[in-house]
């Protein structure tokens, strides 16, 4: 049969005949707009849905823009047999990509690190002793790639995580920032992200003001870096409003 | 891990919080650093970092590669950190791999720069040879030789220091080639071009003990630790990346905090440092 | 099993739940006994199926279906090979099922689930026999490039008829795929064609103007039925595979011929009879599941 050859032959994704890159991002340039329209400091339409996968204890779906991910909640349940007594709950984090996430195929499988980034994002906002000895899985589907997808899977997991049931001390919520020449834009698009200066990704519990996750990189001044962490803060709480009202509308909808 | 009765644990807390740490340091001095250049001679570059009973080595070797086709005018940087059972019986087997895998995507975050390469440490446009066809790509390794805390801060000083012990060889480019074929290049024997690495960052820890942070935390320090911020910071002062530790949140203030003494602390970090590395490419260059 | 009469004096005084999960097969066998399942179908009903084309922006073809609540999402990204030399006209389609730890609690990840694999060679049999698609259709130019259509089919949410959502998604993603515009560059390679503008300085030729969709012919629909006992139920949920485990697949195309049939074992033995009805279900189910596709396809093609 021709269709499944024995060895895989070397495949390419045809790209559209482009002399240079676009000249929409300049570093003195003040007057772009940004690929989408948006304004420098809105943020894309955020959408929630909870209940996403019925085979889980909890789930959600968020949707970005073009960012799509599903996060399912497994637990609590009884932790692999090779780990150790633990009088607190252990929590286990994945996050993978689908392969046509990413414009050219396959390419989301470079991001082992997303991994332990949502671990370290949500462990701080679960009060573990809660379950002790045995374990909840979070598990994370990039189905599309848009740009700031870690942020995004982190907000989508703490909300199934509420959905689960998983006792928290408040939702996280989280935000990245990129800095293109002098500007700063929040919620970058995959477009933006590839021709970053710098990014800055912070992931907080609104409500207790504390930050669960600071990662930056590129070069930044002190003035530039506070004024990105303020945004990002803002844009935190309005997210977990929106996350808020998401799980509200859920449960009333249950008890209906 | 650390074992720790709770006399000790409560020894080392009260001790931060009076400013008089259990070895007799305040909250923000370091250990003695101690570099050595030049200890892999197969390797370009490379350099031995102790502080205090944390050692650490790493090797820069840079081999001819081909740019990838977004960034036909850069060279590759990769940064991978391996963790010998040598240092800790759990490094066993798969056991120090998850501990690999976060020190190295910190060191990435934190001397890479952006994704369009600014505030890199390392100029990846500099190690183009022809642009589109050859660059060099650089292999920067860790390894952790005995691990005692502040692991991020070692890697980054040896890294820091293999990189001023690199040498390149000039490369030149000596049959232009036509459409995909590769050029010819004739590597030099003798000429080698050494990097600027005036402009590669310095890691500082900010380790949040109760109330109080700390730079340079021993082991049964961190084992006591809520959080940490490891801050990239480079000469002017700029800070070129940032990733936090430990599962509690932090307010923002504190952190803006922790900025500015971060600040402070990688002047001095980066004089005491540059000075020890040139001390010790002087002794090299005697023997 | 063990303990019929046992769970038979108890399950008078014990709660509905409890007698469900203690004793599965008996709860089925009764509700059975009256011609109805649990979630108040018929025996031979199939779950509600919907279909959403085009759900993902960046792959050239997709589909999102879900039987009850079984989903699963398909794309086809198309990408450019050289075609082998024993067919030079020829391209190729890549057929991959994944189920990622999100789908169900017993997949973790490194250890993927024993299903995927056999629902992938089951659908990259029956899409490749069914003759839906001609391979031709996918050469570019002759000998020099051809497109290689990756399928990947991921279950998002799995409970039972694995096999029989995952085919209409491919099914539907196929019918969903646009095939892009391209034309051959200098150095032999395949380039996009940009659709806005610039016409007048344009390099080449398109080389596939008018190829941009795929003429499917007999589309492939799949049933999955239990057998159990005398009975047989259609569409199974997760919850009934693991009670009764007897499977019967069968597939059939467009105009209602035989493309495959599983009957991977299990305790049942099927008599010819039992077979025949499994075909007839599925001849109707074909009606129903051509429907809801030609329903998502004109409604695609309103807006």
């Amino acid at each position: 049969m021709a269709s499944k050859p024995g060895s895989a032959p070397t495949t390419y994704t045809p790209t559209p005949t482009r002399k240079s890159r676009p000249p929409i991002f300049k570093d003195s340039d003040v007057d772009w707009v940004r690929p989408d329209g948006r304004g420098f400091h809105q943020c894309r339409p955020a959408f929630f849905r909870t209940g996403a996968v019925n085979a889980a204890a909890g789930s959600a779906y968020a949707e970005f823009g073009n960012t799509k991910v599903i996060v399912s909640v497994f637990g609590p349940r009884e932790s692999k047999k090779a780990m150790m007594y633990s009088d607190v709950g252990r929590l286990n984090c994945n996050v993978s990509y689908t392969t046509f996430a990413t414009p050219v195929r396959g390419q989301g499988s470079d991001h082992k690190e997303f991994s332990s980034m949502l671990h370290k994002a949500l462990e701080g906002a679960i009060m573990l002793e809660t379950f002790p000895k045995t374990t909840v899985d979070v598990f994370a589907l990039v189905l599309e790639s848009g740009g700031s997808d870690i942020p995004v899977v982190i907000s989508c997991a703490s909300l199934a995580l509420a959905d689960a049931g998983i006792m928290m001390y408040d939702l996280v919520a989280g935000v990245s920032v990129s800095c293109l020449g002098t500007n700063l834009v929040i919620d970058p698009i995959l477009e933006e992200e590839s021709c970053q200066d710098g990014n800055l990704m912070m992931t907080c519990m609104p409500s207790r003001y504390e930050v669960t996750q600071l990662t930056v990189t590129g070069e930044w001044s002190s003035a530039k870096m506070n004024e990105a962490m303020q945004l990002c803060l803002d844009a935190c709480s309005k997210l977990a409003t929106i996350m808020r009202s998401c799980l509200k509308e859920a449960a009333s909808a249950t008890q209906d | 891990m650390v074992g720790l009765s709770v006399g000790e644990k409560y020894f080392i807390q009260g001790g931060i919080n009076q400013n008089l740490r259990s070895d007799g340091r305040k909250r923000d001095t370091y250990r003695p650093i101690f570099v050595e250049t030049g200890v892999i001679p197969q390797a370009n570059g490379s350099a031995r970092v102790r502080i205090g009973t944390t050692e650490v080595i790493a090797s820069v070797k840079a081999e001819l590669g081909r740019p990838s086709a977004l960034h036909p005018d850069k060279g590759k940087v990769a940064i991978f950190v391996d963790c010998s059972p040598v240092a800790e019986p759990t490094f066993e087997g798969r056991g120090g791999e998850d501990l690999s895998t976060e020190l190295s995507v910190a060191l990435q975050h934190c001397l890479l720069g952006g994704k369009s390469g600014a505030g890199a440490g390392i100029d990846p446009s500099s190690l183009v040879v022809a642009e589109g066809k050859v660059c060099w790509d650089l292999y920067i390794d860790g390894l952790i030789v005995s691990s005692d805390g502040n692991l991020l801060d070692a890697l980054g000083a040896a890294i820091k220091a293999a990189l001023s012990n690199t040498g390149i060889p000039r490369v030149h480019v000596t049959a232009a080639a036509s459409g995909d074929e590769q050029p010819e290049v004739d590597i030099s024997d003798e000429e080698f071009l050494q990097f600027d690495t005036s402009e590669v960052p310095v890691i500082v820890t900010l380790t949040k003990v109760g109330r109080h942070y700390i730079v340079d935390a021993t082991s049964e320090e961190e084992s006591q630790m809520s959080s940490a911020i490891s801050f990239s910071i480079n000469r002017k002062g700029h800070i070129c990346g940032l990733t936090k530790r430990g599962g509690s949140g932090i307010d923002p203030s504190v952190i803006s905090d922790m900025i500015s003494v971060a600040q402070h602390i990688s002047e001095q970090l980066i004089t005491k440092l540059e000075s020890e590395i040139s001390a010790a490419e002087a002794g090299e260059d005697e023997l | 099993m063990g303990l019929p009469n046992v769970s038979g004096d108890l399950s008078a005084e014990m709660e509905v739940d409890a007698f469900r999960r203690l004793f599965p097969l008996r709860f089925y066998e009764r509700h059975l006994a009256d011609s109805i399942r649990p979630d108040a179908r018929p025996l031979g009903r199939a779950r509600d199926t919907t279909m959403a084309l085009g759900a993902v922006a960046s792959a050239d073809g997709s589909a999102l279906t879900k039987i009850g609540s079984t989903t699963m999402l398909a794309a086809i990204k198309m990408e450019v090979m050289t075609p082998s030399t024993d067919s030079p006209d020829e391209g190729c389609i890549a057929i991959d099922f994944h189920m990622p730890p999100i789908c169900s609690p017993i997949v973790r990840p490194g250890r993927p689930a024993e299903a995927a694999p056999v629902v992938s060679k089951q659908l990259s049999d029956t899409i490749l026999s069914s003759g839906m698609i001609d391979l031709k259709e996918l050469s570019l130019v002759s000998g020099k490039a051809a497109w290689m259509a990756y399928l990947d089919i991921y279950c998002l949410d799995a409970d039972g008829a694995l096999f029989d959502c995952a085919l209409l998604s491919a099914v539907a993603a196929f019918s969903n795929l646009q095939i892009p515009v391209v034309s051959l560059n200098d150095d032999g390679k395949i380039v996009v064609v940009s659709e806005e503008g610039e016409e007048g300085k344009l390099e080449k030729e398109p080389v596939n103007k008018e190829k941009r969709k795929l003429t499917l012919r007999s589309l492939p629909f799949s049933l999955t039925c239990i057998l159990h006992k005398n009975y047989i139920l259609a569409d199974p949920t997760a919850e009934e595979e693991s009670i009764m485990e007897t499977l019967v697949t069968v597939v059939l195309d467009s105009s209602s011929r035989l493309v495959s049939f599983y009957k991977p074992g299990g305790p049942v033995l099927a008599y010819t009879s039992a077979v025949q009805d499994c075909v007839a279900l599925t001849r109707q189910r074909v009606k129903e599941l051509q429907k809801i596709l030609d329903e998502a396809v004109s409604g695609m093609e309103i807006d």
